[in-house]
């Protein structure tokens, strides 16, 4: 990968990658040796068949850097999941689409104005009210896309500061409104719920509680799906910030409720 | 001293969902468990008296969720959502119950204390769960 990335690769940059003895490194380009070349000037390049294979594995890059193992990949849940999860847009090394662009842009638009519509404001991937806080529909909408580069900000600083990965910033906004899917479309039914007046029937409400539930937990995939894909994070180190921003976020919107 | 060597560290989600569904069980306010406050709040408003029943509900489905990622530890990212979806539950009821009940809050009974650390143990164990090796499992068999 290294060698691909580059170009080429010198022995001293992949001893100082890899960390390994030169025996080691020695025994691998040897085993690799149909795939690798070190040509004249004693550097290591990929030959026709490994960047062949180089080439298929950066277009596989959204599938195989998820080390989920096969028994859990194979139920249910995460089957459900990865259904849901729009694996063609959120891809590693794609340049930013004009497309993508503007359904984030309409994402933003959509669920600041339901925001308003609810009377809602956001915090993080969650929904709150502030007591005393006067009805202010086009405060709602800056404060929804507020929290969007807030959210996205955080997300990067942590992975920055915490795991030492860097990933790809633009690629990662270019997409990262891709998560408020699930919020907005629950801003968008709780709303109709409120307009048809039936939120408060008891399975209305309870259907509404629910429907929170699951699609928090569809946000909150597609967060660790992303930060998994554009930070090169492991789905667990992914997971571990995308459930602890999500209570903190609680806590603190719990407080205000207060 | 590793404490890893003695306890299965697994085990807190198992013991915090038994306390979530033990708090139900006991009383909360005023010496009323939540058995108590649903059936009286269905007397009252049907629509409101469910929420009451949450504790219980997440208490089950988070033990569904830990005792799976005990049964086998390949399964811990479906045990994390399982997990996730039963805090769910507790969260909505905390955030309704809470402001609801500010005033009574104030001198909360031992059914309140069950439910919150229950809730702190579960997600001790998503986040211990997520930091497991999946061969932790095979390393210990063998």
């Amino acid at each position: 990968m290294l060698i691909g990335i580059n170009g080429f690769s010198s022995f001293t940059e992949l001893k100082k990658e890899l960390n390994v003895s030169t025996g080691t490194i020695y025994h691998h380009l040897d085993t690799l040796s149909t795939l690798i070349k070190q040509k004249a000037d004693k550097k290591y390049y990929l030959t026709e068949l490994g960047i062949r294979a180089y080439d298929s594995i950066r277009n596989n890059m959204g599938s195989t850097s998820f080390d989920i193992s096969k028994t859990d990949y194979n139920s249910f849940l995460l089957r459900g999941l990865m259904h849901l999860t729009p694996k063609r847009i959120i891809v590693p090394n794609k340049k930013p689409n004009l497309l993508v662009i503007i359904s984030s842009i309409m994402i933003l638009i959509l669920g600041g104005i339901f925001c308003a519509l609810n009377g809602l404001y956001p915090f993080f991937l969650l929904f709150g009210t502030i007591p005393e806080m006067p009805y202010a529909p086009l405060f709602n909408i800056v404060f929804f896309i507020f929290n969007f580069f807030v959210f996205f900000f955080i997300i990067k600083t942590i992975c920055w500061i915490f795991y030492k990965k860097k990933g790809n910033t633009i690629e990662f906004l270019n997409t990262f409104a891709i998560i408020f899917i699930p919020s907005v479309m629950y801003l968008i039914i709780h709303y109709f719920f409120i307009v048809l007046n039936i939120i408060e029937f008891t399975f209305i409400g309870i259907l509404d509680n629910i429907i929170m539930i699951l699609f928090q937990v569809w946000s909150l995939w597609l967060l660790t799906y992303s930060i998994t894909t554009y930070n090169r994070l492991k789905i667990e180190n992914s997971l571990i910030i995308s459930l602890l921003l999500h209570y903190g976020g609680f806590s603190i919107i719990l407080m205000i409720s207060i | 001293m590793n404490i890893r060597k003695f306890i299965d560290l697994r085990l807190i989600g198992i013991v915090g969902s038994c306390l979530l569904i033990m708090s139900q069980f006991s009383s909360w306010i005023s010496g009323l468990t939540l058995i108590n406050i649903y059936l009286i709040t269905t007397s009252v408003s049907i629509e409101d008296s469910f929420l009451y029943l949450f504790p219980l509900i997440s208490g089950i489905i988070c033990f569904i969720g830990t005792f799976l990622v005990l049964y086998k530890l390949e399964y811990k990212l479906n045990s994390v959502i399982i997990n996730f979806i039963g805090l769910g539950f507790f969260l909505i009821f905390i955030f309704k119950f809470i402001p609801k009940e500010v005033p009574y809050i104030s001198n909360p009974e031992i059914g309140f204390y069950f439910a919150v650390i229950g809730a702190l143990l579960i997600l001790l164990d998503i986040l211990n769960v997520l930091k497991l090796n999946n061969n932790l499992e095979e390393g210990s068999k063998n």
